[in-house]
């Protein structure tokens, strides 16, 4: 409950819509149940004048049924607006407050999280929350207001209608949804668990269908198939029970109030306490009065989603960022020379040192290979050097000055990195460029996508710089995306370019030539290469063997190819 | 063409039109049962008011009208079980369909679509129909009856409410379907618009670590916060004008119970007319248009099945590839040799091979290497018989493919695609794929030789660890072994094998490819080689470029000629 009261607070500069959204709401409720409770009144009065034969003044109850079905049609239009308006407000406002809390948390803090994971559970519970004002606030809030106000009114007859009412009012809002969800908790996991095979047994059946094929495994697969399905049915009908039940759970209070409030009032009109035509207006007042308490069922189910959701956001919202940028801003360095001194390094405090005692130089303006098996510690120099984390112990210095007395912010500037996964926005080509520097030419974009090799390939689509990429986008190739991540850093005004396994997604070939391109070009700004294959070693003026954390080797590539290191293995292995 | 989805979701009905019958015939009586609880309803108070009777001349009536109530809702709620039912054979018969019509498409057919996209028309567009036949069908039978037997009834008693009621009528489902039709359009422009804006945040959040490198992260949030402003008028704008219909829509259902109310009123004024007739239709009135905004409320249900049923179409309307002649050769047991002559092959229009002659004899191991879309895939696809040769033919020992049975042909085949597919199952079942009654020792045995039963051994549960999509997570070394115990286990006379390019770790590289080595004893080999240690050792290299082979020999003969395959080696790394 703690985070559903976070949530109500996260609400609050929105109060004032909210609390117009409630109130609309609630009149066009009352309107239909005045509706129809004068409208029972009015006929049984007129016909009991009709027999006396007596007049009787028709036109202020008359007015009142034209009034209150005005009323009910202009409150639903001005609900529906208010409430909407509401909702896209408070998304936006969710959206700001999520993103300004989760920037700083990137990527050092949340790398615990599985990226995929992570993401289809923002865009879920963020969406589960849009649910939260417009299906539990507002029905929640007008029903407790409505029932008050049904059984004041029934008060002014008779106590004990007034107490059968509440009670089955209360029940079919409370304890009738309770009820469903605690009977449709089990089979609802179960629906869940059953669709999540069906789609396992179909994307294998899909993906691995040459295998199958080849195995002679069809027939097996399409059982498998119609089996989870089978399955899957069953279950959703054994869901689809217990919301039948709720749904003529309902229906069934709805009626047996009217029949046990006609049980209570007849007598009533005997003893004279109630006014025959008032006997009228019960019977449809109380119908009327259950559609205050229909959509809570729904609010109830929801509420433990919401509930969950929240919890998720707020579990990443409430990380702390473990390093800070400076207070005073210093001016960027005349040279690049970078200094590792005796580092050493851990992700977290019980992990196993991902570096020991690193001593590594980086010189201005060189070309240097750091190059080690999988595990050895390389990206996390990447992560060191962009302070996204900080050394355990050891000093990391730019030209001379502590790095710590750089923002973040300046190490990006100073630094361009091809990440090893390239990530392309749902965005044209020209865009997704744009990114590294918003105010680059086309002239220079292409130039940026000529070194990387990838200019004549954007010219071979259709619509150039301006194809669109991305999820939604052309699909391009692995090697395509990662030459565009290239382009998109040379668009930087870096003294320092850091490729990080340039050999994800390329065959050996492209990617010799693309290093090879990039060294050409660099001129007097600095490359660091990250990599576990050989390709483009030879084009280094210096190659840094990292194992376990720690430097076990450097030089060019031909002297460390004459050592018996971890070089030599390794090119040993492939040329075998 | 909305016409050809209607066409299909309609004949789809006959699969189950019995139960949908039956659930509208139940619906139905209990629209019966509605009216004559009301005729109830009305006799009691009709007696109350106007005949003095006590609470026991009217019991006879109360508990009429309570049977009745109990009765309409058990008969309510068996009509929404029986349309489940319906809708979940249409369900399971079109699943079944689909799949089977992708299996019978073959494995090529994917590559072309996203596999991703297929299976979710068979698991989530297939549920999409659930709606339209468990809820939509019925309500708009249920909307035609209830209103008409409503009608029934009111015309004879009070032709002015019947007149009101009958005009009325067809405006509700008029409005309701104007309203669907604005949100059609507001899905065609404002839905884009939402889901781009969803779109956006989400590609940010997950961008965020490559916004980060390039300073830009700072900028996006107030870009967030002006999408989804800007997104919220020009949504407002719109549904400032759809909920107009909306407002129509309840304005008539309200406007003619009031109008109702107040033409019976006065003629029971004047004593035109009995009280018990005018309360009976007055409690009509909702009853009559409730079947009516709730066919309405279903009316998107129709629009998500159309959208699905497109889908569905699609994949249905693919036409299979051409029956395949019997067998009339039967392939021996022996070793395999291969013989392509003169070999032509076009995806669509695009060639892929083009005019390729080889001889492999048995038991030679052939390594395939050339630059991607050379042709390499095709020869595999063609020799695992998922695409057929435009012109040429295949002889496998001596037989042309098209007299042998395929089945018995892929018996004869291990395959190692590139990136084997892991089945949500057991480790065992995996790698017995496609065996009947497969032996656990031999199993043990595979898993063994392919250097898997270290680290399966090492799992809780052995080799009845669950694998796969939602199971546990294996490395990428660690799959291509299982995916070679798998070819070890069917012990076939030919292996393909696809090597991987991904990056593994140098520990599984070695153990794979000492795996790969024993696999070949005695077996006819042909490799798709990323790796110089493969080609080296290969009896023969086929070099092939825009699906033709250009050079074939040892790596001694090859290298010391001119041509592909020097460049090819060069790029591989350094030969020394």
């Amino acid at each position: 409950m703690k985070n559903i009261w976070r949530l109500l607070v996260l609400f609050k500069p929105y109060s004032g819509w909210v609390l117009l959204g409630i109130f609309l709401s609630l009149i066009t409720l009352i309107s239909n149940i005045a509706l129809m409770a004068i409208s029972g009144w009015f006929i049984a009065s007129m016909a009991i004048a009709g027999a006396a034969g007596v007049s009787m003044n028709y036109f202020s109850p008359a007015a009142m049924i034209r009034g209150t079905a005005i009323f009910r049609t202009a409150g639903r239009y001005a609900e529906r607006l208010v409430t909407h308006e509401a909702t896209f407000r408070l998304l936006s406002a969710l959206r700001v407050w999520f993103y300004n809390h989760l920037e700083p948390l990137v990527p050092a803090v949340l790398e615990d999280y599985r990226s995929a994971d992570l993401f289809s559970r923002i865009r879920a519970d963020i969406d589960m929350l849009d649910n939260f004002y417009i299906r539990i606030i507002v029905p929640v809030s007008v029903a407790f207001i409505a029932v008050f106000i049904i059984c004041t009114v029934m008060l002014n007859y008779d106590l004990k209608l007034a107490l059968t009412l509440l009670l089955m009012l209360s029940t079919a809002g409370i304890v009738l949804p309770f009820i469903i969800a605690r009977l449709g908790q089990g089979p609802g996991e179960i629906v869940v668990e059953q669709s999540k095979l069906l789609r396992t047994a179909v994307i294998d059946g899909v993906q691995g269908m040459a295998e199958l094929t080849v195995c002679g495994a069809l027939q097996q697969s399409a059982r498998q198939v119609q089996l989870s399905g089978q399955k899957w049915i069953q279950a959703q009908k054994n869901m689809g029970l217990v919301s039948g039940l709720s749904q003529s759970g309902l229906l069934l209070l709805a009626n047996l109030s009217v029949w046990f409030v006609m049980l209570l009032a007849i007598p009533m009109v005997a003893e004279s306490t109630i006014e025959p035509a008032e006997l009228a207006m019960l019977a449809l007042f109380t119908l009327a009065s259950f559609e205050a308490v229909m959509p809570l069922p729904e609010a109830f189910r929801l509420l433990g989603q919401v509930k969950t959701s929240a919890a998720r956001l707020f579990e990443i919202v409430d990380q702390q960022t473990t390093v800070f940028d400076p207070l005073h801003k210093i001016d960027k360095p005349k040279t690049f020379d970078l200094q590792f001194n005796a580092i050493n390094f851990r992700y977290k405090s019980s992990d196993s040192a991902v570096l020991t005692d690193l001593s590594l130089q980086l010189k201005s303006g060189k070309k240097v290979a750091v190059v080690g098996p999988t595990g050895s510690g390389k990206s996390s120099l990447i992560q060191l050097m962009l302070r996204y984390r900080q050394p355990e112990s050891g000093t990391i210095t730019l030209s001379g000055q502590d790095l710590s007395s750089y923002s973040s912010e300046q190490c990006h500037d100073m630094i361009a990195v091809v990440p090893q996964h390239t990530y392309l926005f749902n965005s044209s080509i020209r865009e997704n460029l744009l990114i590294a520097n918003p105010s680059a030419t086309q002239q220079q974009l292409e130039q940026a996508c000529e070194k990387a090799q990838i200019h004549d390939f954007i010219l071979s689509q259709p619509e150039g710089y301006d194809t669109w990429v991305g999820e939604t986008g052309v699909k391009i190739s692995g090697g395509q995306a990662r030459r565009l991540s290239v382009a998109r850093a040379l668009l930087r005004d870096f003294e320092l370019l850091i490729l990080d396994e340039p050999g994800e997604g390329l065959d050996a070939k492209t990617e010799h030539e693309l290093i090879q391109t990039l060294v050409k070009n660099l001129g007097s700004k600095g490359l660091l290469l990250i990599t576990h294959s050989q390709t483009g070693l030879a084009l280094m003026d210096e190659v840094i063997v990292l194992e376990k954390g720690s430097c076990t080797a450097r030089g060019s590539y031909q002297s460390l190819l004459a050592d018996r290191g971890y070089l030599t293995q390794m090119l040993n292995f492939d040329h075998a | 063409m909305a016409d050809v989805k209607v066409v299909f979701l309609k004949a789809q009905k006959k699969q189950s039109s019995r139960l949908l019958s039956l659930a509208v015939g139940l619906g139905s009586v209990a629209g019966l049962l509605v009216i004559a609880q009301a005729w109830s309803l009305a006799m009691v108070i009709n007696g109350v008011i106007f005949a003095q009777k006590s609470i026991m001349d009217v019991m006879p009536w109360m508990w009429l009208m309570l049977g009745i109530l109990l009765l309409r809702t058990v008969i309510a709620f068996f009509s929404e079980q029986v349309a489940f039912s319906a809708s979940a054979k249409i369900k399971q018969d079109l699943r079944d369909r689909l799949f089977r019509h992708i299996q019978a498409l073959g494995p090529l057919y994917l590559s072309g679509e996203s596999s991703g996209d297929i299976s979710t028309v068979i698991s989530d567009g297939v549920e999409k129909l659930e709606a339209y036949y468990a809820r939509y069908l019925p309500a708009m039978s249920l909307a035609v009856w209830v209103p008409l037997s409503i009608l029934v009834f009111v015309f004879p008693l009070d032709w002015k409410s019947g007149l009101v009621m009958i005009l009325t009528a067809p405006l509700i489902p008029f409005f309701m379907i104007m309203i669907g039709r604005g949100a059609e359009k507001l899905n065609q422009s404002q839905w884009q618009q939402l889901v781009r804006m969803g779109g956006h945040f989400l590609d940010v959040i997950q961008g965020l670590t490559t916004l980060k490198l390039f300073n830009a992260s700072r900028r996006e949030a107030r870009m967030i916060a002006r999408i989804s402003e800007d997104y919220r008028h020009a949504t407002m704008k719109v549904l400032r004008v759809a909920f107009l219909s909306s407002l129509a829509l309840e304005f008539f259902a309200t406007i003619s119970i009031a109008i109702v109310a107040v033409l019976i009123g006065f003629r029971l004024l004047f004593a035109e007319m009995e009280f018990i007739y005018g309360f009976f239709i007055l409690l009509l009135a909702p009853e009559f248009y409730l079947p009516l905004r709730s066919l309405g409320s279903h009316y998107h249900s129709r629009m998500d099945a159309i959208a699905a049923a497109e889908n569905i179409v699609e994949v249905l309307d693919t036409p299979l590839p051409g029956e395949i002649k019997k067998a009339s050769e039967q392939l021996s047991q022996d070793s395999i040799s291969i013989q392509l002559n003169n070999i032509y092959f076009a995806y669509d229009s695009r060639p892929a091979l083009n005019g390729v002659n080889v001889e492999i004899e048995s038991q030679q191991r052939i390594a395939l290497v050339g630059p991607s879309g050379s042709g390499k895939s095709t020869l595999v696809n063609m020799l695992l018989g998922f695409i057929r040769a435009d012109e040429g033919e295949l002889l496998v020992n001596n037989i042309n493919i098209q007299q042998l049975d395929l089945q018995q042909w892929r018996s004869r085949i291990a395959w190692v695609p590139q990136r084997p597919h892991l089945f949500y199952a057991s480790i065992a079942d995996n790698v017995s794929l496609g065996l009947h009654e497969p032996d656990r020792e031999k199993i043990v045995h595979a898993l063994e030789q392919a250097r898997a039963l270290d680290f399966v051994q090492q799992l809780p549960l052995g080799m009845d660890t669950i694998v796969g999509e939602g199971g546990r997570q294996l490395s990428g070394g660690q799959v291509q072994r299982l995916a070679l115990a798998r070819a070890f286990l069917r012990d076939a006379r030919l292996l393909i094998l696809d090597e991987p390019t991904a990056h593994l770790d140098k520990h599984s590289e070695k153990l794979i490819q000492q795996s790969i080595e024993t696999l070949a004893q005695g077996r006819t080999v042909i490799t798709v080689a990323h790796r110089l240690s493969t080609v080296r050792n290969a009896d023969r290299i086929l070099v092939m470029d825009q699906g033709k082979i250009l050079q074939q020999g040892t790596h001694q003969e090859l290298v010391q000629q001119t041509g592909l395959y020097q460049q090819l080696v060069s790029a591989f790394g350094e030969t020394g």
